[in-house]
């Protein structure tokens, strides 16, 4: 599943650290998310989603494959 | 201190050492465990067993940041079904195997083999009911 959740951390210059503390998970969990190797729970996609102040379909794109896939 | 106010060096570095406390407690434990049955002081190697894993417990329970989170949570269901489906197979075709090559004087089978199937079966027992408990409230 695509994300654009790199880019919009891009935008708002946190790291990886910093985003997996303000969402509750290890900085792999965000680098996997980012790649496209794990899609996140619904906690967690809303989470990020409140976090970049978007909507989760804004944010995520199930019909699109993940970056590292294509 | 949240986590949220911890530099983010800081909490890599915080995560790490207490991932390295955590094990660190456990392999002591099995130590300690070790230790005292070699020196006959089984009670004492078993406190310190338990100790050890009571403490790791505490320090992931207690840390001040997020040392699992649900990605790991995911990892660990997959191996667990990974694990569970490989000794599925060696439960399913081991026993009437080696009944088989036992009955057909082939081979003659040590008593830990009957341990080993005995044990799978108990822990797929265990497995079933979870599962089943798990299924009944979801």
């Amino acid at each position: 599943m695509r994300n654009d959740v790199r880019d919009r951390r891009a935008e708002t210059g946190e790291s990886q650290a910093d985003l997996a503390a303000a969402v509750g998970v290890t900085r792999q969990s965000i680098n996997a998310i980012e790649r496209g190797r794990y899609d996140p729970s619904l906690d967690l996609a809303f989470a990020l989603a409140d976090h970049f102040d978007c909507r989760i379909e804004d944010l995520f794109d199930p019909d699109a494959e993940a970056a590292d896939e294509e | 201190m949240n986590e949220h106010e911890i530099s983010a060096t800081k909490r890599l570095s915080r995560r790490k050492r207490y991932k390295q406390l955590m094990y660190g407690l456990l392999l002591g434990g099995i130590l300690a465990l070790w230790t005292g049955m070699y020196l006959d002081r089984f009670l004492v190697g078993v406190l310190l067993y338990w100790g050890g894993f009571f403490g790791m417990i505490a320090v992931w329970q207690l840390s001040s940041v997020t040392l699992y989170d649900e990605r790991d949570t995911a990892i660990e269901r997959k191996a667990s079904d990974y694990t569970l489906g490989v000794f599925a197979f060696v439960f399913v075709l081991g026993v009437p195997g080696g009944i088989a090559l036992e009955a057909g004087g082939i081979l003659e089978l040590p008593a830990a083999f009957d341990g080993a199937m005995w044990t799978l079966f108990a822990i797929y027992v265990v497995f079933a009911v979870v599962y089943t408990v798990l299924r009944r409230r979801s």
